[in-house]
């Protein structure tokens, strides 16, 4: 069953510098820049890249908690950024978020029976008792007891606050949710106890997760297919064992032997990458992970690759696949 | 090989408002000359305090007690205030987890390495100008002549810590303390800073404690581990023995909980439940409600030390002649 759900066409996302006496616009910087992909029904796609890369961007540019500067996304077959105010409304039942610190993500002031029955109010879908039955369920779903619904948020340790999160996302029964590094706040033994739980949530409801992390391991775990971004753009798409066992980008191999492993017998191979990511304000020519790559050539100096497809369902980004970067070694 | 630190029951509690919190409750351990020790555990376990503890470096409302923290014979609570800074810095330093807010902005990055470097060292303002600039260089700090009058937000999060630890190398300590030198860094950047610290260990003779939350950082950067628990240490043995045979629960638990890039896992075992309160403790051992194999006496007695094979202590009464066994 691989009925698309969401699809991206060259979602654009840039934010302007503004600069000089009547903050004009001198620049732009490329958060999220020419991104397209697809993710079925029922699936993960995780997305993962480092700090800045522009993973979370792009996953609120989808949802329009952004405003995009182009491109177009589409849930089933609505476009997400035509969409009015009104429709857009209707259209966020089915499209939810789950946010990265559940310290700050949870209003103080409301207790988690408000937090998480607000959106049923806001829908019009039920209130009253009916309202009530409804939190206590998603809290026991969640893995929370029902009475937990008359306390505040800051009676709850980090994993459970989180588990709050995501009942709030899931109240009124979306179809796709985009998970923002919802465990990179919370400890290890945490971290499994809630990535089980989305598990479980998505076989019970049939979600379909944009999981963006930057922990490989984990994305590892819970991905179908996973996009890996570099300053603003994805760099390789593919299957998850695919990614993991036949790495094709540069920048995807460094990035998987960066990771360190739990076992002293490991020899590793690792490519250490030179410098720091570029600024986004300021990439480089050509493509931009040239400067950092060690088998770049004249050409990648001069002219962005595009994402192509290489072998079915595996998506590069690189000039020089075809060469076999990374597989003499 | 001899002892370098000696550290034999440690307490620090803090007294707040809500009353006593015992950060760290009774920790002994030894470091021999030119080891890496690492310690494990989750927020709030006592791994930073127990260090800040050993330099002295806990303020109001925390209060430290230990019968022995001896750096080199020398007991570090009997010195004087006066002394201890002169050994902070020179004997032992500190790399600390947040490179960003660690350095001072508002001077330059050569002014603080100066500072120590002048203080500790007794060399004029050329000498150490010279060195720090050594030292930059030393960390694989690119153009370290510019970098020595630039301040610290013209860096980014992994030249900062490299900063850091050319800070903390200076003055060739005998013991450098790494508390989570790598945490809030990318990984592309954390495998360089560790590859600079494993270059660096070998070419200096310097102990390291290496304070850590990722097994995965820890079994490659020490030969010994120390797992904390709520202020108590449960498991101390060398790295290998550790991550292929580990004994107490929790330390089990948390290599299960953990996901493997290198191994394909059908489902996570995670740690029931969370990490008690430090303001209500669960009486006997501090892990017993989230242990699976919780026998009578862990919910009346704090378990002692059982040392099952040379070098690997456990504090767990499954290992008493009580028995018991290990569920999993």
């Amino acid at each position: 069953m691989t009925e698309p759900i969401v699809k991206l066409e060259n979602i654009k996302k840039y934010f302007p510098i503004r600069g000089g006496v009547f903050s004009r616009v001198v620049g732009n910087i490329k958060a999220v820049d020419d991104v397209s992909f697809v993710i079925n029904k029922g699936e993960t796609l995780g997305l993962v890249g480092e700090s800045g890369c522009g993973k979370s961007t792009l996953g609120r540019t989808i949802l329009k908690l952004l405003d995009p500067t182009g491109g177009r996304a589409f849930y089933k077959n609505n476009d997400i950024f035509k969409t009015d105010k009104q429709q857009l409304r209707h259209l966020r039942r089915e499209l939810q978020i789950i946010f990265q610190d559940p310290f700050s993500s949870l209003n103080p002031r409301l207790n988690v029976g408000e937090i998480i029955g607000e959106s049923l109010e806001i829908h019009g879908e039920v209130s009253g008792k009916e309202k009530q039955e409804r939190v206590e369920y998603m809290l026991e779903v969640c893995g929370l007891a029902p009475h937990h619904h008359r306390r505040y948020p800051h009676e709850f340790s980090g994993g459970q606050r989180q588990r709050i999160g995501i009942a709030r996302a899931l109240t009124l029964n979306p179809d796709f949710v985009v998970a923002d590094e919802p465990i990179s706040s919370l400890d290890v033994s945490i971290q499994a106890q809630i990535v089980n739980l989305m598990e479980e949530l998505q076989d019970t409801f049939g979600l379909t997760y944009l999981f963006i992390s930057h922990d490989l391991s984990m994305v590892r775990h819970i991905s179908n297919n996973v996009a890996v971004m570099y300053l603003g753009k994805v760099v390789e798409i593919c299957g998850k064992n695919e990614l993991y066992q036949n790495p094709l980008h540069p920048y995807t191999q460094a990035l998987l032997s960066a990771v360190p492993i739990m076992d002293p017998d490991a020899k590793s191979k690792r490519i250490i990458l030179k410098g720091d990511v570029p600024s986004p304000a300021n990439p480089p020519p050509g493509c931009n992970f040239n400067p950092r790559c060690r088998y770049a050539e004249e050409r990648c100096r001069q002219e962005e690759p595009e994402l192509r497809e290489i072998s079915p369902g595996h998506q590069v980004s690189c000039h020089l696949v075809e060469k076999g970067v990374g597989k003499l070694d | 090989m001899s002892d370098l630190l000696q550290v034999k029951n440690l307490y620090t509690s803090f007294n707040t408002e809500d009353g006593v919190v015992p950060a760290v409750n009774g920790i002994s351990f030894n470091l021999k000359h030119g080891e890496s020790l690492g310690i494990v555990g989750e927020s709030g376990c006592g791994k930073s305090v127990a260090c800040l503890s050993i330099m002295r470096l806990i303020g109001h409302p925390g209060k430290v007690e230990a019968d022995e923290i001896k750096l080199d014979g020398t007991e570090l609570q009997a010195l004087s205030e006066k002394k201890m800074r002169s050994m902070r810095g020179n004997d032992m330093a500190f790399i600390f987890q947040e490179p960003m807010t660690s350095l001072n902005p508002v001077y330059t990055i050569g002014f603080q390495l100066q500072e120590a470097i002048q203080l500790h060292q007794g060399l004029n303002k050329e000498q150490s100008q010279h060195k720090s600039i050594e030292m930059l260089e030393m960390v694989g700090i690119p153009r370290a002549e510019k970098v020595f009058s630039e301040y610290p937000h013209s860096l980014s999060g992994g030249m900062r810590q490299r900063a850091m630890i050319a800070m903390a190398l200076s003055c060739e300590p005998k013991i450098l303390f790494a508390d989570e030198p790598t945490t809030a860094l990318d990984v592309t950047i954390q495998a360089q800073i560790l590859e600079l610290m494993t270059d660096l260990r070998q070419r200096i003779n310097t102990s390291i404690i290496f304070i850590s939350h990722d097994l995965g950082v820890i079994s490659e950067m020490v030969d010994r581990v120390i797992v904390m628990y709520c202020g108590i240490i449960i498991e101390d043995t060398d790295v290998r023995t550790l991550i292929k045979n580990p004994r107490h629960p929790y330390t089990i638990g948390l290599i299960n909980s953990k996901p493997r890039i290198d191994v394909e896992l059908e489902r996570l075992e995670p740690i029931s439940g969370s990490v008690p309160n430090p303001l209500n403790m669960p009486s006997g051992c501090p892990y017993h409600p989230r242990c699976e194999s919780a026998m009578e006496i862990c919910r009346e007695k704090l378990p002692e030390n059982h040392e099952i094979k040379d070098g690997h202590r456990v504090c767990c009464w499954l290992f008493s002649e009580l028995g018991g066994k290990i569920k999993s």
